[in-house]
């Protein structure tokens, strides 16, 4: 596998750039897809937000200097259009991002690219009534298993307030299960 | 410390000691409440496998839209622009020695032609209730100059019944 400081030089070299563009999205499209999923909840939106992500990763990469890891720009890129995305789609229905997220959830049932069953809806529900930041925190590190100190680097909050964000949105969760 | 006790009377079931463990974790595990680790997001097949060639098509269809045909064309709109402004400013100087169109100006079959071949909107009705009438004569209808005898001796001929007319002693 290419190192990222390889694969980053290559993608800032015109010549290498196309064939290490290929490497890049070959490497982080999963773990990226479902990160915007997780978010935006429907697939047709995760398309265009992940192929937009991509877009501009590699719009941008010559301005890339390295002082985070690619991974973690990347996923910063990804976690920015996805709220942009969410935003700009609630303002357009003029909701606000809680009625916009419910309508999202509600939306799930009738969505062909979701097999959840009644608990998975449920939390998915619980989910939808976090807010914004415990929301992040708790699909990174429930779902997609990243340590606290690489979510730390990619929204930029300390680990101490990571913890204490994922323990209220687990208890949060936990307490809107149980009522249901 | 012993395993049984002869003095003891009370004794277990079998095996209840080797499954002791099982049972207590299964109880603990019914008591924790359990989050679903699977979300329920499926995704369509071969989305991910197409995906690069996706966005390459995108890249591709976006460059092509930014390259510019003409890397002067910027240049050429801004002098454009200024000679438009320049031309703008003599144009309304050059204008300021001319008279300003005027209602006399305007030949009064000019204004009918408009009014016979424009639909302006209103009934004769409508244009009655807005024209001014109190300066209005006669003449302003007629071509040729009626004198008041003339008009008399119509009336005396035409009219069956003067009367009729409704007119004022003094009129």
């Amino acid at each position: 596998m290419v190192s990222e400081k390889a694969l980053i030089a290559d993608l800032q070299h015109k010549d290498k750039q196309s064939q290490a563009f290929e490497v890049l999205v070959n490497t982080y499209k999963k773990n990226l897809y479902w990160h915007i999923r997780r978010i935006v909840l429907h697939h047709n939106d995760t398309d265009d937000v992940l192929q937009n992500t991509f877009i501009k990763v590699y719009r941008n990469i010559d301005g890339f200097k390295g002082e985070s890891k690619l991974f973690s720009w990347m996923y910063r890129i990804a976690t920015n259009e996805s709220l942009s995305f969410l935003k700009q789609k609630s303002r357009k229905l003029g909701l606000n991002d809680m009625e916009y997220q419910e309508r999202l959830v509600k939306n799930l049932q009738a969505d062909v690219y979701f097999e959840g069953d009644e608990i998975q809806l449920q939390l998915q529900k619980a989910i939808a009534t976090l807010p914004e930041k415990q929301k992040l925190v708790f699909n990174m590190k429930y779902f997609e298993e990243l340590k606290y100190d690489e979510i730390s680097e990619i929204l930029g909050t300390s680990v101490g307030g990571l913890k204490a964000s994922y323990h209220l949105a687990v208890k949060k969760i936990e307490a809107h299960l149980k009522e249901d | 410390m012993k395993a049984s006790d002869k003095n003891n009377p009370f004794k277990t079931p079998d095996s209840y000691f080797d499954t002791f463990s099982d049972t207590l974790s299964k109880r603990l595990g019914e008591e924790n409440l359990k989050v679903p680790k699977e979300d329920g997001f499926i995704l369509p097949e071969s989305y991910l496998e197409d995906l690069h060639s996706n966005i390459q098509k995108k890249l591709e269809y976006k460059e092509t839209k930014v390259v510019p045909l003409n890397p002067y064309k910027t240049y050429y709109l801004v002098a454009a622009s200024i000679a438009a402004l320049v031309l703008l400013v003599l144009g309304l100087n050059w204008n300021t020695g001319q008279e300003i169109p005027s209602w006399d100006a305007i030949a009064n079959t000019d204004i009918e032609n408009y009014f016979d071949h424009n639909d302006v909107g209103l009934t004769s009705l409508e244009i009655a209730e807005v024209m001014p009438i109190e300066d209005l004569k006669i003449t302003n209808f007629l071509s040729s100059e009626l004198s008041e005898e003339d008009i008399v001796d119509y009336l005396n001929e035409r009219t069956d019944d003067f009367e009729k007319l409704n007119l004022e002693e003094n009129e």
